[in-house]
């Protein structure tokens, strides 16, 4: 098990955006969590990689808890992410914003140089080495994000929402991208998305969530099915199938 | 170590026409007090090549770090001290003394560090001003400083190089200059290096940086150290050269301020940026003042001065040499 959630609860005030999650990711899948907007996706993202201090639960990566770490401890023990909505480094070119996620792994700069040379060939990226981020297209952009995040060498990659905004040619491309850097690399992905085309397609599980709690997890075409996923993107009337 | 002083040495990433001004500009330094004899002049030299020094420092945490820290005076006072007391007390040389007041502003900024980074952005900037004003008042107040009345070092009978004190100003000049280019060369390293990059990253986004394994809060600290001894190190220098300090002259609000405008008048970020700050403010300060302040037109070199400055801050964000950057960029 790479890595494992148990009974995690998170609250804001009196809010609850996570109630009770418990989920497994076994090493070299692809689990996509989907849900309605407000679902409390993206705080469970941010609880497992460190950005939320959850409330309660527990949280194990390969074996050990990492329960509470700070974001730059969790990076370094092998969990990648890209952010929805991106943070890219505006004022670094290309080439450097990659670097900054190699220099996670060396402090030499001609060893990061290299690898952010052969991510960035990797990612079709070599024209765009010099030039800034703003500059390029969001497409791009998002790419840029996924190179920077692939330099720490991650064992897990969460990508959150890294289809929202792309057109339907560029989702595909994101998508072949994606399975052949899993392949490559040995990857885990674990990722959250609006596109159910997009999810469908990549995802071995797919697990659900609405209103802060899971409420289904299996494979895609088997949880599309289910009454109470239906129930929660459309409402009940539609679940009764009439 | 030979990739090491490689980095240190090598401006092979940057573009000829810098490399070129670069030169022309070393050699302007090395032959001015020979051409010009005007000691104004040579004074004003002086303090520009003192001020891209502060400059230079304050670049890291300022320009690379992004965190405007409104408080460097405070290290510059902390270095001005430690020569000054060190040489009034039990006349250690001053190449002695260079050590100690770094060390001391390292330490005060680590204890302060911590607490203060909690904090961000207009809030940060009110903490760095905060500190450094007391410690300027803590400075007034003691006795064993000297107080308001500030401390006096005793002029040596002969020209002695252990105490810096020399017959002309052209050892000052080159050896302020000595210091600026060591200075420089670090930056030269700096900017290339995995903390370099870390801080940069850190300036455009904080969140994105801690994602890539980024200790967010450390990094900052230890630049605020590397920082405030930089800060000192021209604090030194100060005491020697001009022989007299007070809490007023090395730590005021006015200083700290002023460290910080150069930066960002020339270009926060850049290596070239604090040195073409301090080329413009530096003179045009002094010469305006001289040329306006003393007759009975008080005030107008000040009102001049500030437009400059508003001028620049409302058009440029980047700097001056973020105009040169974007024309570069269009070509």
């Amino acid at each position: 098990m790479l890595l494992e959630v148990r009974n995690l609860v998170k609250e804001f005030g009196g809010v609850v955006a996570n109630a009770d999650i418990s989920l497994e990711i076994e090493r070299g899948m692809t689990v996509g969590l989907i849900g309605p907007n407000g679902a409390g996706k993206t705080t469970l993202f941010n609880c497992i990689a460190g950005y939320y201090k959850p409330t309660g639960g527990k949280v194990f990566f390969g074996g050990k808890e990492i329960t509470g770490w700070p974001a730059h401890q969790v990076a370094k023990i092998g969990i990648a992410r890209t952010f929805q909505g991106m943070k890219i480094m505006p004022n670094l070119t290309v080439e450097e914003n990659v670097m900054v996620g190699a220099f996670c792994r060396t402090r030499d700069r001609q060893i990061a140089k290299k690898k952010a040379q052969e991510i960035l060939e990797g990612l079709n990226l070599v024209q765009e080495i010099n030039i800034y981020p703003t500059e390029l297209p969001i497409a791009t952009q998002k790419r840029i994000e996924l190179g920077r995040a692939l330099a720490t060498n991650p064992q897990l990659l969460m990508l959150d929402e890294i289809a929202a905004g792309l057109n339907p040619i560029e989702t595909k491309e994101i998508i072949q991208v994606l399975k052949r850097m899993k392949e490559e690399r040995d990857l885990t992905l674990f990722l959250t998305e609006h596109v159910m085309e997009f999810v469908m397609t990549i995802s071995e599980v797919v697990t659900v969530m609405a209103a802060g709690r899971k409420i289904a997890e299996g494979p895609p075409k088997e949880v599309a099915k289910q009454e109470r996923v239906i129930e929660a993107y459309l409402g009940k009337r539609y679940a009764k199938g009439q | 170590m030979r990739q090491v002083l490689k980095n240190i040495l090598s401006l092979e990433d940057r573009p000829r026409s810098e490399k070129i001004g670069f030169i022309i500009f070393i050699v302007i330094i090395l032959v001015f007090p020979w051409v010009v004899e005007g000691s104004y002049a040579r004074a004003v030299m002086i303090k520009f090549l003192l001020f891209a020094l502060f400059g230079l420092g304050w670049n890291l945490i300022g320009g690379y770090g992004g965190q405007v820290d409104l408080g460097q005076a405070k290290n510059v006072g902390f270095g001005a001290y430690a020569t000054a007391l060190m040489m009034v007390w039990w006349k250690v040389p001053f190449w002695l003394t260079l050590l100690p007041g770094m060390a001391f502003a390292t330490a005060e900024s680590f204890a302060v560090a911590y607490p203060m980074f909690r904090l961000r952005g207009h809030y940060f900037a009110i903490a760095t001003l905060c500190v450094a004003l007391v410690w300027k008042e803590l400075f007034v107040f003691w006795d064993w400083t000297g107080g308001a009345r500030g401390v006096e070092i005793p002029i040596r009978p002969t020209p002695d190089f252990a105490y810096m004190q020399f017959g002309s100003p052209i050892y000052y000049h080159y050896f302020i200059f000595l210091l600026f280019i060591a200075q420089l060369l670090f930056m030269n390293w700096f900017r290339k290096s995995k903390l370099g990059y870390q801080l940069q990253a850190i300036r455009d986004n904080e969140e994105a940086a801690a994602s890539l394994g980024i200790n967010v809060t450390n990094t900052k600290v230890i630049t605020y150290c590397i920082t405030a001894a930089l800060g000192a190190m021209g604090g030194s220098f100060m005491a020697a050269y001009y022989l007299y300090i007070d809490p007023d002259f090395v730590m005021p609000l006015d200083l700290s301020i002023l460290i910080a405008m150069t930066v960002m008048v020339g270009g926060a970020g850049s290596m070239w940026g604090p040195i073409l700050g301090a080329a413009i403010l530096i003179p045009l300060d002094m010469y305006l003042g001289a040329w306006l302040g003393g007759q009975k037109r008080l005030g107008i070199d000040y009102m001049i001065y500030a437009l400059i400055m508003m001028f620049i801050a409302a058009r440029e964000p980047k700097g001056i040499w973020g105009v040169f950057e974007r024309m570069r960029r269009r070509r």
